[in-house]
């Protein structure tokens, strides 16, 4: 049955379905984003948040680095709500190879990257916590980028121009009739219902799962899913991303992100985008590399390990893996394959994702007619919250908690959090103690319409996702979100088996790394929940 | 310079579990204390969000320490504490008030009334006329309370004038901090009997500062880190000599062995550190060496003894109570938290209420104890206990310097 309709329909809520949404509806075009889970469920959320400056392709691939460097600047400009506008750090530790030092140099050079080269003593004052090892240092324009708030705003961005999204909904197939693409079928991942969505372009951004999708048309389009794992540290170890100074390998950079610090990554082909697994092994591996630049690595807790998978395209005859290109690919298949109706795009990197869905329109709109410009590098995400907003709400917010709030919020939910905090003073209550959320944002993110579990709201609001990893504020939160849910998730129908799943989410970082200072939390948590709160109904 | 032991780094360590909030006398008396759990570890990550936000309530914790006594993964809460309040003061040193600078500043007072004739009679009298008057609540001292008085004679003064016994082979370094020389001198003079009794000749040295703790909850890290150098070059001067330094003031014993260290995380403090005795943690050693003068009381006068805060933070149990039992003194550990004054933080107006809130356990077991005397190693707890019960106080190295005379 056919339900809907818009002229284009994005499939994928990652970076580049949300920026290709964006960029369609600033173009006037109609279109539609759909994501089968919640908002950035794939490579978007569970990568490395560095925002390139270019240098870490300066040697290999001159191309890359200077979109990089671009789009850096431009998003430093444009997402001054998702990015962290931090600067990054190439060290080269005793026993790296030091003539990698002058080829990066000049590549930097070549590519428009500004390096300057600090003395020793001048990054242990910057980075105190770094490897007395050191040999040389160098500071590049890294960046930070939160995937989640990143992807929100984009899609927000698109809806003030007319675009449309909507989570929880999964393509099934995709209808073929006379050599054109008429419709798409989908299911309703929270009330299970299929219906048709009719569209004269669909586009294929679904990252990992492009091949699937593809699939799903009967074409052949080679996406090899790179499988990379990361390793979450339950503080900031530095203020700057600090990349290894030489070739690009497993382990080589931290990224600082907001009251944490990142470390990855490895590169493992997998056949399936939803191996999310990680183990011991990987961990061991990247923080063998890691103490290279920060010798105390090993004194630092662990939050929890992810992991995610590039979308690395694969010409056909190459190899995966890391030596894939980290390029992206837009195929038209009316050209490649003689299907109308339906285009792909694939590869790339989160740092380029506004230039991709640029290249990608600029193909697709003339298809419908639309000579728009891209104006995506002129306008900002997001407003952002007047620094006066800010300044009154902070009678209201726990200290530490307003800026954070107000780049999450934005500045049509900032206001309504801040009215109820004023106005009942019992959602001041701070939720989630470790990343200072308070009783009324979570109560405004569960009234969404795309909130249904308290997994939904953890990634708008980063409840559950620091130094406890949801011990508190699972119990706290549960019970309130799920009064205010519009629908809840299957399998999350109650705030008890909403909190249970909440918390198995959580544990599946941690296992991995049940050690030290984790193990400590973990037992923690489990003697709170299986034994005093008896959770999972054990009898003697 | 590499020490494990960085209280910033300790915040690493810490499992949220919450026992830091239940033990907190501040958080149970001041509902606008948002307790260390949060006040410490968990802000501590958050700091990078905004330089400018401050947590408001931090001007609440009193440094007592009963969170890190409490918290299993040795995170040192109350420090992280004090280097959050430190950092705020110096980016808004103006909001330092006319009470902090008095209360943290008490030794150049001291040493100030010492250089002027008949500077500290008048100096009392002043006070009295001053509290009588209400200037005190003016500047931001509890108004209700009595400041502790200067002594006509410091204990530098009346050392100078102890004759010890010829030929004493063994020697000690004192620490008397201020309370004891300026306030309360006779405290040392009991320390000079005792370890002369016991065949120690007590050495004092000139150079020795503050030891810096009413500084560091006042927020002038900086100054305290200047008085911390000198004393700790100092100790080890004596370290070298196999001189042992040792300290009656429990505040002070904590400051040298610990609280450097996890503050300003320097090799030689740490040092230092292994060199410093609280006075009745260096008799018991002797007891244990079977080195201590032996003696025994007997009268059935009853004591009741209160531990400071800064006495169960250094983790040694309570060696003052467990000696003097042993030697039979009829005495008992009140066992009631803390007294509520933490040093200089119950001098402060707005900080008398939730004081006097804390102490009020104590205070309780005190009258109700039927103790003829309080005994407590620490000098503003006796202030506290003679202000909330009109109790008579007593250090138990005066105690046993009594024993001694029998
Ligand atoms: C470990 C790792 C670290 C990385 N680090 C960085 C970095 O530091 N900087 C950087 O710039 N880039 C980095 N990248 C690359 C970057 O993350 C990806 O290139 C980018 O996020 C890809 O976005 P995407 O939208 O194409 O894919 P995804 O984010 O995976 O989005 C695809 C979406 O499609 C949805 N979907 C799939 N099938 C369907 C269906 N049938 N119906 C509906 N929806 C569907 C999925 O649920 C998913 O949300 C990293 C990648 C990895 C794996
Ligand atoms: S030092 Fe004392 S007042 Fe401060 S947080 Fe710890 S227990 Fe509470
Ligand atoms: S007691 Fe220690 S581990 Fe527990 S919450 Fe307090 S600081 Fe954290």
């Amino acid at each position: 049955m056919v339900k809907d309709k818009a002229t284009v329909v994005v499939v994928g809520g990652g970076a580049t379905g949300v920026g290709i949404l964006r960029d369609l509806s600033m173009r006037g075009i109609d279109a539609l984003l759909i994501e089968k889970l919640d908002m950035v469920n794939g490579a978007s959320s569970r990568y490395h948040g560095l925002l390139h400056s270019g240098a870490r392709y300066a040697v290999r691939d001159q191309e890359a680095a200077k979109e990089c460097i671009e789009e850096n600047t431009i998003l430093r400009r444009i997402g001054k709500s998702c990015v962290e506008a931090i600067s990054g750090m190439f060290v080269q530790v005793e026993g790296d190879d030091p003539d990698f030092v002058d080829p990066w140099v000049k590549g930097c050079a070549e590519s428009g990257i500004k390096t300057r080269e600090m003395s020793k003593e001048e990054a242990l004052r910057l980075e105190p916590n770094l490897s007395r090892k050191l040999v040389r240092a160098f500071e590049v324009p890294d960046g930070a980028i939160d995937g989640f708030r990143m992807s929100w705003q984009n899609v927000l961005s698109a809806a003030r121009y007319g675009g449309r999204y909507k989570t929880y909904t999964e393509l099934i197939k995709i209808n073929v009739e006379g050599g054109a693409v008429k419709s798409i079928t989908v299911r309703d991942n929270v009330t299970k219902e299929e219906y048709d969505i009719e569209c004269e372009i669909l586009v294929n951004a679904a990252g990992p799962w492009a091949g699937k999708v593809a699939q799903m048309a009967g074409l052949d389009c080679s996406v090899s899913p790179s499988k990379g794992t990361l390793i979450a540290f339950n503080q900031r170890i530095s203020n700057r991303v600090v990349n290894r100074l030489r070739k690009p390998s497993n382990g080589d950079i931290f990224v600082p992100h907001g009251s944490i610090t990142i470390l990855g990554t490895s590169s493992i082909t997998i056949p399936d985008p939803e191996d999310t697994s990680t183990s011991w092994d990987e961990v061991e591996e990247l923080m063998k590399t890691g103490e290279g630049v920060f010798e105390h690595l090993r004194d630092y807790r662990i939050l929890r390990v992810f992991a995610g998978s590039r979308p690395l395209y694969v010409p056909k005859g190459a190899d995966g893996g890391r030596n894939a290109s980290r390029g992206f690919v837009t195929l038209d298949h009316e050209k490649e394959d003689g299907l109308k109706g339906m285009m792909t795009i694939c590869g790339g990197k989160f740092t380029t994702y506004r230039l991709m869905a640029e290249k990608f329109c600029d193909v697709l709109a003339p298809k419908l007619g639309n000579t728009a410009k891209c104006r995506t590098a002129e306008e900002d995400l997001v407003p952002a919250v007047s620094e006066a907003d800010k300044k009154a709400a902070r009678q209201y917010f726990p200290s530490y908690g307003v800026n954070l709030a107000a780049t999450r919020l934005g500045t049509d939910k900032f206001p309504e959090v801040v009215k109820t905090l004023k106005e009942n003073p019992e959602t001041r209550e701070v939720l989630c103690e470790c990343e200072n959320v308070t009783m009324a944002e979570v109560m405004r993110i569960a009234q969404e319409p795309t909130s249904h579990s308290v997994a939904d709201v953890r990634r708008r609001t980063r409840l559950g996702m620091g130094t406890c990893q949801g011990n508190y504020c699972a119990i706290r939160s549960a019970a309130i979100a799920n009064k205010l849910f519009k629908d809840k998730l299957e399998g999350c129908g109650d705030s008890l088996s909403d909190m249970k799943n909440f918390l198995q989410a959580r544990w599946k970082g941690i296992t991995p790394v049940m050690a030290g200072k984790t193990l400590r939390e973990a037992e923690m948590t489990r003697g709170m929940y299986e034994v005093l709160f008896n959770v999972n109904g054990g009898r003697r | 310079m590499e020490l494990e032991e960085r209280a910033r780094d300790s915040a690493d360590n810490c499992i949220a579990c919450t026992s830091c909030v239940a033990v907190c006398p501040v958080t149970k008396a001041n509902p606008d204390y948002r307790g260390p759990k949060l006040v410490g570890p968990a802000h501590n990550r958050m700091h990078f969000s905004d330089e400018s936000d401050y947590e408001d309530s931090l001007k609440l914790c009193s440094n007592c320490k009963n969170c890190d006594i409490t918290c299993p993964n040795g995170v040192s809460v109350a420090t992280l504490n004090m280097l959050e309040r430190a950092k705020y003061y110096k980016a808004h040193p103006e909001k330092h008030t006319q009470a902090d600078q008095m209360l943290s500043h008490n030794f150049q007072m001291a040493d100030m009334l010492k250089s002027i004739p008949f500077g500290r009679s008048c100096a009392n009298l002043g006070m009295s006329i001053g509290e009588a008057m209400g200037m005190m609540g003016a500047m931001g001292i509890a108004p209700q309370r009595k400041s502790p008085r200067f002594a006509t004679k410091y204990f530098r003064e009346l050392y100078k004038e102890i004759k010890q016994p010829e030929g004493l082979t063994k020697e000690v370094l004192f620490f008397p901090g201020c309370f004891i020389d300026v306030n309360d001198p006779e405290v040392g003079v009991a320390f000079v009997k005792v370890m002369n009794a016991n065949g120690y000749k007590v050495l004092m040295d000139d150079r020795f500062k503050c030891c810096g703790s009413p500084l560091v909850v006042g927020g002038y890290l900086d100054e305290a880190r200047s008085h911390a150098d000198s004393n700790v070059a100092v100790i080890n001067e004596y370290a070298a000599k196999n001189i042992p330094v040792i300290a009656c003031c429990t505040s002070c014993s904590l400051m040298l062995k610990a609280e450097y260290t996890e503050l300003f995380a320097q090799e030689e403090m740490a040092q230092a550190a292994k060199n410093v005795y609280d006075a009745f943690e260096f008799l018991t050693i002797l007891a244990d060496q079977g080195e201590l003068k032996k003696v025994q009381v007997s009268s059935d006068k009853k004591f009741i003894y209160h531990a400071p805060c800064h006495l169960r933070a250094q983790g040694m149990g309570m060696p003052a109570v467990d000696l003097l039992k042993e030697i039979g003194v009829n005495i008992d550990s009140a066992d009631a938290g803390c007294c509520g004054m933490s040093g200089s933080y119950g001098f402060h107006k707005e900080n008398y209420e939730t004081s006097m809130k804390i102490g009020s356990e104590l205070f309780d077991k005190i009258n109700a104890s039927g103790a003829h005397k309080v005994v407590c190693d620490c000098g503003t707890c006796r202030e506290q206990i003679k202000h909330g019960t009109n109790a008579k106080t007593t250090h138990p190295i005066q105690v046993l310097a009594k024993a001694y005379e029998q």
